[in-house]
């Protein structure tokens, strides 16, 4: 019953999905709505102004480094979340000052 | 119609949403449903990055002398999805240690057994 | 897991990996790679060191108090850096830069290189604390 239900409805959400994908442009197209303004800006500007090679490297730690700022500070929230979960008792002990 | 042939990578991004979807309902193991979710964050991403390529032009790294800017595929879609994976990665992280702690604490990591053990 | 073959042969390869991770993070901005790739490369000769020789002698030479401090001290310093960075441009103040010198050097690019470093060290740490943590339950 359970197995039948989700088969159903994986199948009806793949095929809702499908109908937008039949209408966007070509893939590999020059002339898609996705090529503006933007990218040309960045394509023309970042050796200049940024000096890097890699265009790249330029956009994530120069125009957006703020997104890679909290994307360091996500990672570093995990670790932490997992160091509290997983680390056994006992360890603390050892490193004390009186 | 055709126009799903010609799309054919992203119509392949949404078979693997499917079916690391179908992995999440179908599994009572907690483990083989965090790699259904896995699954579908890399369906997510393959979608993305698809759309930046422009065929026939090269990546987007300046080699010898800058060309002008429509040599190059866009940029901006793969830099946005470096941050989704490592997103990513944290999350399944958290999760397989939260099963960790599921299993000291219940002994299974079966989740209708757990269902059943907490009712009782 | 210790036997003669793999401790002779891991330690002539992983000073090899450890000098390719950090030429993939000090090349970030001239060819592809960067500080997410680079990190990478360093935690899986971390984990790889682990593996083979024991967690003893891997909690001598790579000791949780070191890690987590220079863990700390990269992601604040990001913050700093870019932090300054950002007013300085912003708000047109003109106080001191570093030269954004000739496209194709290593010390080119105003903080590229220092950024690089610092996202490559805290991603190599966080992932030998996740393996350390999932295979044992210490560092």
């Amino acid at each position: 019953m359970r197995k039948a239900a989700s088969v159903i409805l994986t199948l009806c959400i793949i095929a809702i999905l499908l109908v937008p994908v039949s209408e966007l442009p070509e893939f590999g197209s020059e002339n898609s709505p996705a090529h503006n303004y933007v990218s040309k800006t960045y394509l023309e500007e970042a050796m200049h102004e940024t000096g890097a090679m890699n265009i790249i490297t330029g956009i994530i730690l120069d125009y957006r480094a703020f997104d890679t700022f909290i994307e360091a500070t996500v990672m570093f929230a995990g670790a932490m979340v997992v160091l509290l979960l997983l680390r056994k008792e006992g360890e603390d002990n050892e490193q004390h000052y009186s | 119609m055709e126009r799903l042939i010609a799309n054919y990578v992203e119509v392949c991004a949404i078979m693997l949403f499917g079916v690391g979807f179908m992995t999440l309902l179908m599994h009572n193991n907690m483990i083989k449903k965090i790699i259904g979710l896995n699954i579908m964050d890399t369906a997510v991403f393959l979608f993305f990055i698809a759309k930046g390529y422009i065929s026939g032009k090269q990546a987007p790294i300046v080699v010898g002398k800058l060309e002008e800017a429509s040599a190059y595929i866009n940029p901006v879609p793969t830099s946005l999805m470096l941050t989704g994976i490592v997103v990513a990665v944290s999350t399944t992280a958290l999760a397989l240690a939260l099963t960790l702690r599921l299993h000291q604490k219940y002994g299974t990591i079966e989740l209708d057994e757990i269902i059943r053990l907490r009712e009782a | 897991m210790s036997s003669t073959i793999l401790s002779v042969v891991s330690s002539v390869v992983i000073p090899f990996i450890q000098l390719f991770g950090v030429y993939v993070i000090i090349n970030g901005h001239i060819s592809p790679g960067g500080g997410f790739a680079g990190g990478t490369i360093i935690g899986a000769s971390l984990i790889l060191y682990r593996m083979v020789s024991g967690s003893d002698a891997a909690r001598n030479r790579y000791p949780y108090s070191r890690l987590i401090k220079i863990t700390c001290f990269s992601l604040l310093s990001y913050g700093l850096i870019k932090g300054y960075s950002f007013i300085n441009g912003g708000l047109d103040l003109h106080m001191y830069d570093l030269p954004i010198g000739t496209p194709g050097n290593i010390f080119s690019g105003r903080y590229l290189l220092p950024l690089n470093i610092f996202v490559g060290a805290i991603v190599a740490s966080v992932m030998y604390f996740f393996y350390s943590l999932f295979s044992e339950g210490e560092i």
